[in-house]
């Protein structure tokens, strides 16, 4: 492909790259988007030569005039949409930037043209890059570097018509415009790609340790907080069943001690609640007090120590990346003991949840220390007991009208004596007595637990949970009504616990003397799934989520602290490789090792902090750069090649034509020169010879002469060089 | 009339006298052009001294003979200081070298002195003469011929007399055919009388500065010295080329691609005038037999090196 025509692909390829890039990140309006996708592909099309598409171009109405005059209504456009229709500054500078983009696209004709193109496109990128954090950005991104890089060559490449002018012998200046063809060979295919991706690696390399002073100064906005239900001060009943079905995640769960015992999966809980009032839960112990931090950043829930004298509950360590939620709840598995994060302060209301002060607008990470109340043998066969009124009044509250359930719950346990074994036949009474179904109504009526547990026999979680607190109250067992999300998706690439909307969950603490508060769960597997069946898209699935994450931790979020980070942990790898190295050194150079030990202790044992030495380190890349740049190592040896450019394409024919003679039986001596190897050719091949002869003719003129054969020429030595295919020899 | 279409044109005129030889006419005005002086050497009566005497015929130049002898005089060469009367001093009266083409004939049969004299000619185109320095006539160009087969009485040049010389030529017999239509031609007259001036000096100087601008490409400069860093290594030879003989191939190769109407230089041309420009700066070693001095020999030694160097691609 010659450059020029390659030149206008790249560039294409440019604007639509950051088109992409702004469709996918700024929400174009859809009739914006399509004009635009429109003009991107007629644009190519009339690149690529088509006849009708020439001719559509060709009865275009508009002037050059009407294209100026299109600019200053697109211009005051931009002043309306900033004002009153999108009321905020970078929309509507989007909004302009594509018609920019649309009437460049139209009227590329001259190489400032093609520059401003590249200007709008630069602008775009740099928006959509300022708009998103999201990966798919990422290749976007590499795909317009690459249209970048080749650009910028073919560009530089190509030249003007009038620059392209060869100084005769005597001395009188020939203009050759349009005379040398340059043509896309391999090589320069493969160093314009390889280009492009150094300078992805090169600012990878910098990305990871140059230190940087601030962000910049388009951060992303606040985004919307996703909407979750089931957390509030107030939860009707039914309120999670909608959430059920959503796939978005909520938050990654990793725990510290290695991997889960996946069969149970593991309960992260947000709230608990203690009034139920036939059709609602209600928080009454929902006050909030702020916690005490002790001194390491992790803050100590008092409340939840365990009631158990002896410690015997099993401790879990999480890290949870918490995606924004519109609730302020910290979950973590039961019973959470500390918390730690980046977190001012972190509050606690008197059921053990633990809250932030307010909801978080980005994504917030912390780890939690739990601690699982074991059920101590006292409480297994002691019998229901009396509690103070101030813990009767929220545990044992039952709305008025439960006699019926009240009559169930004594059928259900009235062969059991001990509580807890009381607790045991209310459970599995639900879990296999009832049918678990998403689809249950039960939200509009008016009495949505008798509803459940007497006539439908359909619910899920919160039916069953509620079902389930209400039954061990009427029986005089304390119990309460917790909301959370069931972790069950593992994903075994990133090692953590996925979990989503859908795996929101209710359930049931209920309090025994002894051991304090148990978690039970009423509600039976569910056999539903939401989603796409197939294993391996599940594997994908959560590979792509690894990704995603691996992406947002090491990109979008990364600091200068991180940096800080990664350069101890390379100095600290440099430093064992150096050691082992030196090791190995030592057994072979004794003599030497105590002066090398030496210089190694005052060289990396000195007082140069690690952020010293990363300047230190840019400083003498930065140098390099400038010697390579004022030395040019490379200009020598460029110099004896300064075939590479002009006459690249008759020397590669040359040389297709050397390599088909050589087939043909007619291999050139290492020692003969052009004419020569052209007269041995004429004698053992006679018809070859005039075509041989005049390929070679060129190829001189320009291997030797330095004269860039002309298009004409070019193609009729291609010609030859057919022709030469063709004939049999003799 | 361009550069091309006259040596072109000057090559046609000579071949009228000198049949048969295009080859030599040729190379003649490679020398010619490339300012460098010409050695031929050739068994007598094949036209050595009517191809210089057509050359200079062919050119609107001063030319002059001299017929070198045993007891020839450098002062017969250069010139002697006689003292005028009139003026009470001595004058320069200038000799035969004081001529565009000069034509030495037989010039190993003259003393290293007589040799020597010319010396300073050749490579400085000037000559110093009681301590005063006069430049010579340009263009300048010495054409020697030297007979091999005849070794009694002769004083065979030294290597640094032949140096000098750009190229050395053999003429050799032509064919019978060509053969026949000198004997055909009336012998009236010298052959190279006939001859009508094509250039005048001016356009000789103007052709040789044309030289000077044809283009050889680095990796053609970069076979050239492959070329003589072979012949300073090869065992063959205990002498190898100098640095004035690979300055010699480099002016003589741009002189062939301006003769053939070239701007620019081919592996070709050096091939092609590596044996002639290159095989009297060199000796044979000693191991490769009696004759040592042998034309054949040097020149078929140089064309094997040449034959062993890759050509640039």
């Amino acid at each position: 492909m010659p450059f020029d025509q390659a030149l206008r692909f790249a560039s294409i390829w440019l604007a639509s790259t950051s088109f992409i890039g702004l469709a996918l990140g700024a929400g174009l309006p859809e009739w914006l988007a399509a004009l635009t996708g429109a003009a991107l592909i007629v644009a190519f099309l009339r690149n690529r030569g088509h006849k009708s598409v020439e001719r559509l171009a060709r009865f275009s109405p508009i002037s050059p005039a009407g294209w100026n005059l299109l600019v200053i209504v697109g211009f005051l456009g931009f002043w309306v949409d900033m004002l009153w229709v999108s009321g905020e500054l970078l929309p509507a500078g989007i909004h302009f930037l594509m018609i920019l983009m649309i009437i460049k696209l139209f009227n590329l004709k001259l190489r400032r043209d093609y520059l401003h193109l590249y200007a709008i496109s630069l602008v775009a990128i740099l928006a959509s890059g300022s708009l998103t954090t999201d990966l798919w950005y990422l290749p976007i991104f590499l795909l317009y570097l690459l249209a970048g890089v080749w650009t910028l060559l073919l560009f530089q490449l190509t030249k003007h018509p009038e620059e392209t002018q060869v100084l005769t012998m005597s001395g009188t200046v020939r203009s050759q415009a349009s005379a040398s063809v340059h043509l896309v060979t391999p090589q320069f295919f493969w160093l314009a790609n390889g280009l492009a991706f150094a300078t992805f690696g090169l600012t990878l390399a910098i990305f990871f340790t140059v230190p940087r002073v601030s962000a910049g100064f388009y951060q992303k906005g606040v985004g919307e907080n996703m909407r979750t239900s089931g957390f509030s001060e107030t939860v009707n009943l039914g309120e999670i069943g909608p959430i059920k079905r959503d796939p978005s995640v909520v938050m990654r769960v990793e725990l510290a001690d290695g991997s889960p015992n996946k069969a149970d999966g593991l309960y992260l809980r947000g709230v608990a609640f203690d009034q139920y009032d036939g059709k609602a839960w209600t928080n009454r112990l929902g006050y909030r007090r702020s916690v005490n931090e002790d001194g390491t950043g992790a803050f100590v829930l008092l409340g939840n120590r365990s009631a158990a004298p002896a410690r015997l509950g099993e401790t879990i360590r999480q890290n949870i990346l918490l995606e924004p939620l519109d609730t302020p709840v910290l979950f973590a598995a039961p019973f959470i003991e500390r918390v730690s994060g980046k977190f001012p302060s972190v509050q606690s209301d008197l059921t053990g949840s633990a809250y932030l002060p307010f909801p978080s607008s980005s994504r917030i990470e912390y780890s939690v220390l739990s601690r699982s109340n074991p059920v101590l043998p006292a409480d297994l066969s002691s019998e229901p007991s009396l509690y103070p009124e101030s813990f009767t009044r929220h545990f044992l509250q039952i709305p008025v009208q439960s006699e019926r359930i009240a009559i169930l719950a004594k059928e259900v346990t009235h062969t059991q004596r001990a509580t807890f074994d009381k607790v045991h036949a209310i459970q599995s009474f639900l879990a296999h007595n009832f049918h678990y179904s998403l689809d249950a109504p039960l939200a509009e009526l008016n009495h949505p637990l008798e509803e459940f547990l007497f006539s439908r026999k359909t619910g899920y979680c919160e039916h069953y949970a509620t079902a389930m607190v209400m039954m061990l109250r009427t029986v005089g067992i304390p119990a309460r009504l917790v909301t959370g999300f069931l972790a069950t998706e593992w994903n075994e690439y990133g090692n953590y616990y996925l979990v989503r909307q859908q795996d929101a969950h209710a359930w049931v603490e209920v309090y025994l003397p002894h051991s304090g508060w148990i978690t039970m769960d009423p509600t039976p597997p569910s056999l539903e799934s939401v989603g796409s069946n197939s294993p391996a898209w599940h594997a994908l699935g959560r590979m792509m989520d690894t990704v995603r994450l691996q992406w947002s931790r090491f990109f979008v979020q990364y600091s200068a602290a991180d940096q800080l980070a990664v350069v101890r942990e390379l100095k600290a790898g440099g430093t064992s490789a150096r050691n082992k190295a030196l090791d190995s050194m030592g057994t072979l150079f004794n003599p030497f090792m105590a002066m090398v030990g030496g210089i190694k202790e005052y060289v990396f044992n000195g007082t140069i902090s690690s952020l010293a030495e990363v300047l230190g380190l840019a400083l003498i890349g930065l140098a390099f750069f400038l010697w390579l740049g004022i030395k040019r190592p490379w200009a020598k040896a460029m110099a004896g090649k300064k075939t590479t450019r002009d006459q690249q394409p008759i020397v590669q024919l040359y040389g297709r034509m050397i390599g088909h003679l050589a087939r043909k039986g007619i291999s050139k001596p290492a020692s003969s020169p052009p004419l020569e190897f052209v007269r041995l050719t004429q004698e053992r091949w006679r018809d070859a010879g005039s075509a041989v002869g005049s390929i070679t003719e060129l190829y001189c003129r320009a291997r030797f002469g330095q004269i860039s054969p002309t298009r004409a020429e070019l193609s009729l030595a291609e010609g030859h060089l057919r022709y030469l295919m063709a004939l049999h020899k003799p | 009339m361009n550069a091309t279409e006259i040596i072109l044109a000057i090559q046609e005129n000579i071949a009228r006298v000198i049949k048969g030889k295009p080859h030599v006419i040729e190379m003649s005005l490679v020398a010619l052009l490339a300012r460098g002086h010409l050695l031929l050497e050739d068994v007598p009566g094949v036209g050595k001294t009517t191809l210089a005497h057509s050359l200079a015929r062919s050119l609107d130049c001063s030319f002059k003979r001299i017929q070198f002898t045993s007891d020839l005089l450098p002062s017969d060469i250069v010139g002697v200081s006689i003292f005028n009367r009139q003026k009470q001093a001595f004058e320069f009266m200038p000799g035969p070298i004081f001529a565009n083409i000069v034509l030495a004939d037989e010039i190993n049969r003259t003393t290293p002195k007589t040799q020597s004299s010319l010396l300073e000619a050749m490579s400085e185109a000037q000559i110093s003469f009681d301590n005063k320095t006069y430049p010579l006539n340009q263009p300048f160009m010495v054409i020697a011929t030297q007979n091999p087969a005849e070794y009694h009485g002769t004083f065979p040049l030294p290597e640094s007399q032949l140096d000098r010389f750009l190229m050395r030529l053999r003429i050799g017999y032509p064919s019978p055919e060509e053969e026949k239509k000198v004997l055909h031609r009336s012998q009236l007259l010298h052959p190279a009388e006939e001859l009508q001036p094509l250039l005048t000096a001016h356009d000789v100087l103007l052709l040789q500065e044309q030289v000077d601008h044809v283009l050889m490409e680095e990796s053609i400069t970069d076979y050239l010295l492959a070329i003589v860093q072979c012949t300073r290594q090869s065992d063959l030879l205990s002498l190898g080329v100098s640095t004035r003989g690979a300055l010699a191939l480099s002016r003589a190769a741009k002189a062939l691609s301006l003769v053939r109407g070239r701007t620019f230089c081919l592996p070709d041309d050096i091939k092609e005038l590596a044996p002639i420009v290159l095989s009297h700066r060199i000796m044979v070693a000693r191991t490769q037999g009696i004759r040592q001095r042998s034309f054949e020999q040097a020149e078929r030694i140089i064309q094997d090196l040449v034959e062993s160097i890759p050509v640039p691609v």
